[in-house]
């Protein structure tokens, strides 16, 4: 006869490995069979941390803001901050960084990075109007960047999921008793945080338990910070992580109390905390990156780098580091160095679209000619959605304006759209190309969709000025001319040009 | 450089960012009006442009008196009117047809422009409605028809009577058919200009130009009309020089881009200045005149019209006025910019900039108070700001040829060329023929690829802009909202180049587990070339999983079977849940 394992240490075992639905369903077993052992409560204790393991993600990662939340912020003290203090207006870049004309712009004004992570893509929008027009699930930045932060919808993992209902009736449940049991009460709280996501019930459980601690323990002040966090309570959170670092230095703790203050719009408090904790962790790679986001998000491009730097000499697998040089590499002139960094990121096993087609990209700028093209036929093999394929036609449609391919680049900017309508910058460049055919209608069509749909983009308002001036409409040439002046201030052609119709209104 | 200089060259004696007064520089003068030696602010407030206008004066910091105007000020000054001791100026306001003269600050005399030439036609014509002999339409039609021949233009009661919607005119018709039909003109500028004497309290004469391209003289006394000069366009601003029985010059800016300069003997302008833009400022230094234009330049003539110099300003002139110092015998121009300076020329030369933390739209110079050097300004925003003239100050006029641009010393920041480039550039000479035929044979097939793709594209009108040559259409949608409610706008545009689209519908494909939708086939009226049709509808997510999917709209032709465009809508998550 077959000796057969205890089904408690298999599950155990399982859990272990990682097989977390096997674990689930042997713990389900026991406490089915035997309800009344004492086992009974092991199992449940081992099934509840498998449930929240299944769903657990990196609360210090993964944060979208809402628009809700954005827009109906009631948080904000100043609306108009001074430059430099605040995350909501980028305004010029300080570390003198590529302008605009160089290295494209998000909608919020800022540069685009070369890793997407959540609030890289959509920043703040300024106005409601343009809050509800945003493509808030799509949308690459282009060219495409190396690596995307992968993050399901919070809260909603749990809807999904159990098809027979909760496993743990959180409303019949006695959170008084259990908060008494230090060694039940942590693992049912991450439960109920993580899988329920009942940020409620969690926040009555960690008040009770912290009372029972007496104040004392620090893991349960992290966490009736993290729920005061998700409650939208920032003042009480930050009261509780400070709290919590009173009593130990914890990195995690630095980075969520990091994250209160980015949220209240305090980006130069969260420099601050994180070179605190740096003297504490000396070269903290996660604090390092955390400080070079911020730079990052603050327009100030090159101390960025610098501290990707600095990461890279801690981690040298770091992705988002590699990437964000390399990009930065790429739009300041220097793509051989951009070669390489991307290079190592495809050494290191990173193998996607975005990758080849930024590979692509560098090839071609860096004249290695014979590499261009078969990276990009790559990333075509490689493409996930309809997006990725949008950006890459509309990057080989570059490199066909580079060779002089009209037609090619024709066809490229038209298969980008086709497979992403909203893409601007695909628009603003087939508009030029009608107008080089002189179908000026079309032109003026294709430019002024691109101006709805990316009316932070300086291109095509300065594009539709040059238009309209040319065939005799001022007017609109100056209002277009204006907007363009709006998102690029610094642009020198849209400057000679307003100068120029300034003076074509003044004269009799 | 210019901030420090100006410190020590001006005292701040008053600042009120919040004093009310809107106003231009022709509704501004000093005078004493008391008759204690202290001269006064007196402001034509023009308040909020349709209510609040007051005529208001200032000693010290204080306001000390205010009465109501009827209408808008065109422009204000401060003269004497007679001989009497103490010698009080008596104040002259110009708005609308009339000139209110205020002595003492109390309403002593209103002058009104006598009426002008009345077409006979219109006349006949009310004279008709006011019998009852045409009711309202005909009297419309008829009224119509004089504007459109006759020279003489309609009176503006008719004019008010054309512009009514049908219901109205009959009341109108019964409010006004009483009245005589008169022709009024407006003043549009006004000064004053000295009898007989040169004096400082000698008697002055009122010149006032109208909208009808007049300018008259009245006498001070009897407010009779000396004399009529006839321009050919419509006055703006004016500056007066000599005495009217000795001999004057009037120089008159004028709408159509000209300045006329009038003389004593005869009543049509002796010289003309054709200007290359039009003129907002007007200021006699001296024997020349300052002219500012609207094309951010500053602009000197000599009396008899030759133009001596031009200079480039760096933002476009608010207002200007002229800085007249007799006592150091300093004269100069005072130049209000949009950039949110006052700066002080003479001749072409800058001689000071003063920084003020608002657009200044009003200035003037002179004596307020017991202090001779004074300037008074006022803001955009309605503040009052008054600087005093340092005794110590100088004035130095600045070389203003400078040496070599500014850019000139500025590197540019190029980036180095890195010892990996220089390898590439080398492996690139090596192999350069290896490159350029792997890059030729990856270019014929990635031509091939895309000419697949796009037709593939083409033969399902997948592309959201359509080539065809009977039906080039263009659409892009946009969602807005947070959800479970989207609205969806599609524009449409025809992008032909004459040529309207007739006939066409739009439907859409989507998830009906996921979404519902108002109305999920449209019709689309005719689409004119050039238009952006917006066609709206709702779309409703009745999930709340928090997933999201893509909606297809296609637009369709009648009688065709495949589509002719079609756009891909990436619908965003819902961020809020129905109530049930």
């Amino acid at each position: 006869m077959e000796v057969t394992m205890d089904p408690l240490f298999l599950a155990w075992s399982y859990f272990r490995r990682r097989k977390l639905q096997q674990c689930s369903d042997i713990c389900a077993k026991i406490l089915q069979d035997n309800p009344y052992d004492q086992s009974f409560a092991v199992s449940q204790c081992l099934k509840t941390r498998a449930l929240t393991e299944m769903v657990y993600i990196d609360e210090v990662e993964v944060d979208q803001e809402g628009i809700a939340e954005m827009m109906l912020d009631e948080s904000t003290i100043a609306q108009v901050a001074r430059p430099g203090t605040s995350l909501r207006l980028p305004g010029t870049s300080q570390g003198g960084g590529p302008t605009p004309a160089v290295r494209p712009m998000t909608q919020s004004g800022r540069p685009i990075t070369g890793f997407v992570r959540p609030s890289t893509q959509s920043g703040r929008p300024g106005t409601m109007e343009q809050a509800i027009k945003t493509p808030r699930t799509a949308s690459t930045a282009r060219p495409v960047t190396s690596a995307s932060g992968r993050f399901i919808r919070l809260g909603t993992a749990s809807m999904l999921t159990n098809p027979e209902g909760p496993f743990i009736n959180l409303s019949r449940l006695n959170l008084a008793k259990y908060s008494q049991k230090p060694n039940l009460s942590r693992t049912l709280f991450e439960y109920i945080f993580h899988h329920e996501n009942d940020v409620k019930n969690a926040l009555d459980l960690a008040a009770q338990a912290t009372e029972h601690a007496q104040f004392k323990d620090w893991w349960w002040k992290v966490q009736l910070g993290k729920c005061y966090y998700r409650l939208g309570l920032y003042r009480e959170a930050e009261k509780q992580f400070r709290s919590a670092l009173n009593h130990q230095e914890v990195v995690d703790t630095y980075l969520y109390l990091a994250k209160v203050y980015q949220r209240l719009d305090q980006p130069i408090t969260a420099l601050n905390l994180f070179k605190q904790g740096l003297d504490h962790f000396p070269s903290e790679v996660t604090l390092l990156t955390g400080i070079a986001r911020i730079h990052e998000e603050m327009n100030n491009i090159s101390s960025a780098t610098e501290y990707y730097k600095d990461v890279l000499k801690q981690d040298n697998t770091h992705v988002e580091a590699i990437a964000c040089i390399g990009s930065n590499h790429f739009y300041t002139d220097q793509p051989e160095i951009a070669l390489r960094f991307y290079r190592r990121l495809l050494q290191m096993g990173v193998y996607n679209c975005q990758l080849y087609n930024n590979l692509g990209l560098c090839c071609f700028y860096a004249q290695q000619y014979d590499m261009t093209l078969s990276s990009f036929e790559r990333a075509l093999a490689l493409v996930g959605n309809d997006e990725e394929q949008a950006d890459v036609w509309y990057n080989i449609g570059h490199v066909a304006v580079g060779i002089g391919d009209l037609t090619l680049a024709y066809q490229c900017f038209k298969l980008a759209l086709a497979f992403n309508n909203d893409h601007a910058e695909a628009y603003n460049n087939l508009a030029v190309l009608e107008l080089r055919k002189g179908r000026i209608e079309q032109s003026k069509a294709f430019l002024q969709t691109a101006a709805s749909l990316a009316p932070h983009m300086y291109e095509p308002h300065f594009n539709l000025s040059i238009l309209s001036e040319k065939i005799g409409d001022l007017q609109s040439s100056y209002t277009a001319a204006q907007k363009s002046e709006d998102s690029f201030p610094e642009h020198v052609d849209t400057q000679q040009l307003l100068k120029q119709l300034r003076q074509h209104f003044s004269v009799l | 450089m210019s901030e420090s200089s100006d410190d020590r060259k001006w005292l701040d004696a008053h600042f009120d960012p919040v004093a009310g007064l809107y106003t231009f520089s022709s509704c501004l003068d000093l005078a004493e009006l008391s008759g204690d030696g202290e001269s006064q602010l007196v402001v034509g407030d023009l308040g909020s442009g349709s209510s609040g206008m007051k005529l208001k004066v200032y000693r010290g910091t204080a306001l000390v008196s205010e009465s109501s105007l009827l209408d808008l000020p065109a422009g204000l000054v401060a003269f004497f009117m007679d001989l009497h001791e103490p010698r009080i100026p008596a104040v002259a306001v110009a708005s609308g047809p009339c000139v209110y003269v205020y002595k003492n600050l109390r309403p002593y005399f209103k002058f009104t422009l006598p009426g002008l030439e009345v077409n006979t036609l219109e006349q006949d014509v009310w004279q008709q409605a006011r019998e009852g002999q045409i009711d309202p339409l005909t009297l419309k039609e008829m009224l119509e028809g004089i504007r459109k021949k006759a020279d003489v233009p309609l009176s503006f009661c008719s004019l008010q009577f054309l512009s009514l919607d049908a219901s109205d005119m009959d009341e109108f018709v019964q409010l006004h058919k009483q009245q005589p039909i008169r022709r009024q003109t407006v003043i549009t500028c006004i000064g004053t200009l000295k009898k007989s004497t040169a004096d400082e309290d000698g008697v002055s004469c009122l010149v006032i130009g109208t909208e009808s391209s007049d300018i008259f003289v009245l006498d001070p006394e009897a407010f009779i009309i000396l004399a009529k000069m006839s321009l050919p366009a419509t006055p703006t601003m004016m500056d007066v020089t000599g005495q009217f029985d000795v001999e004057f010059r009037i120089m008159v800016a004028c709408r159509d881009g000209n300045i006329y300069i009038l003389r004593r003997e005869s009543d049509k302008p002796k010289y003309c200045i054709e200007l290359t833009s039009h003129p907002v400022g007007l200021v006699r230094v001296g024997k020349s005149v300052v002219v500012g234009c609207t094309d951010e330049s500053l602009q000197g003539f000599t009396q008899k019209g030759k133009k001596l110099w031009r200079i480039v300003l760096p933002a476009p002139i608010t207002t200007m006025a002229s800085m007249d110092l007799p006592s150091r015998g300093f004269q100069a121009v005072l130049v209000g910019l949009a950039n949110c300076e006052v700066q002080l020329y003479r001749d072409k030369n800058l001689l000071s900039t003063i920084k003020t933390p608002d657009v200044v739209s009003s200035i003037c110079f002179g004596r307020y108070g017991r202090e001779d050097g004074t300037l008074i300004m006022t803001t955009k925003g309605g503040g009052l700001m008054v600087k005093i003239l340092k005794r110590t100050a100088a004035f130095e006029d600045r070389d203003s040829a400078p040496g070599p641009p500014l850019a000139q010393s500025i590197r540019l920041n190029v980036p180095k060329k890195t010892k990996l480039y220089v390898d590439q550039t080398l492996r690139e000479r090596e192999n350069g023929l290896a490159m350029h035929r792997a890059f030729q044979m990856d270019l014929s097939r990635l031509r091939l690829a895309a000419a697949k793709t796009y037709v593939k594209a083409l033969e399902s009108s997948l592309t959201p802009v359509s080539s065809s040559l009977s039906e080039p259409l263009k659409m892009n949608a946009v969602v807005q909202g947070l959800g479970p409610s989207f609205k969806l706008t599609l524009n449409i545009q025809n992008t032909a180049t004459c040529r309207p689209v007739m006939n066409l519908a739009i439907s859409f494909l989507y998830d009906e587990s996921l979404y519902q939708m108002r109305s999920p086939y449209m019709r689309i009226p005719l689409l004119v070339p050039g238009l952006i049709y917006p066609v709206e509808t709702f779309v409703e997510c009745t999930s709340d999983k928090g997933i999201s999917d893509i909606i297809k709209v296609f637009v369709l032709h009648e009688g065709r079977n495949c589509p002719l465009l079609t756009a891909h809508i990436n619908m965003p998550v819902s961020e809020g849940l129905k109530l049930h």
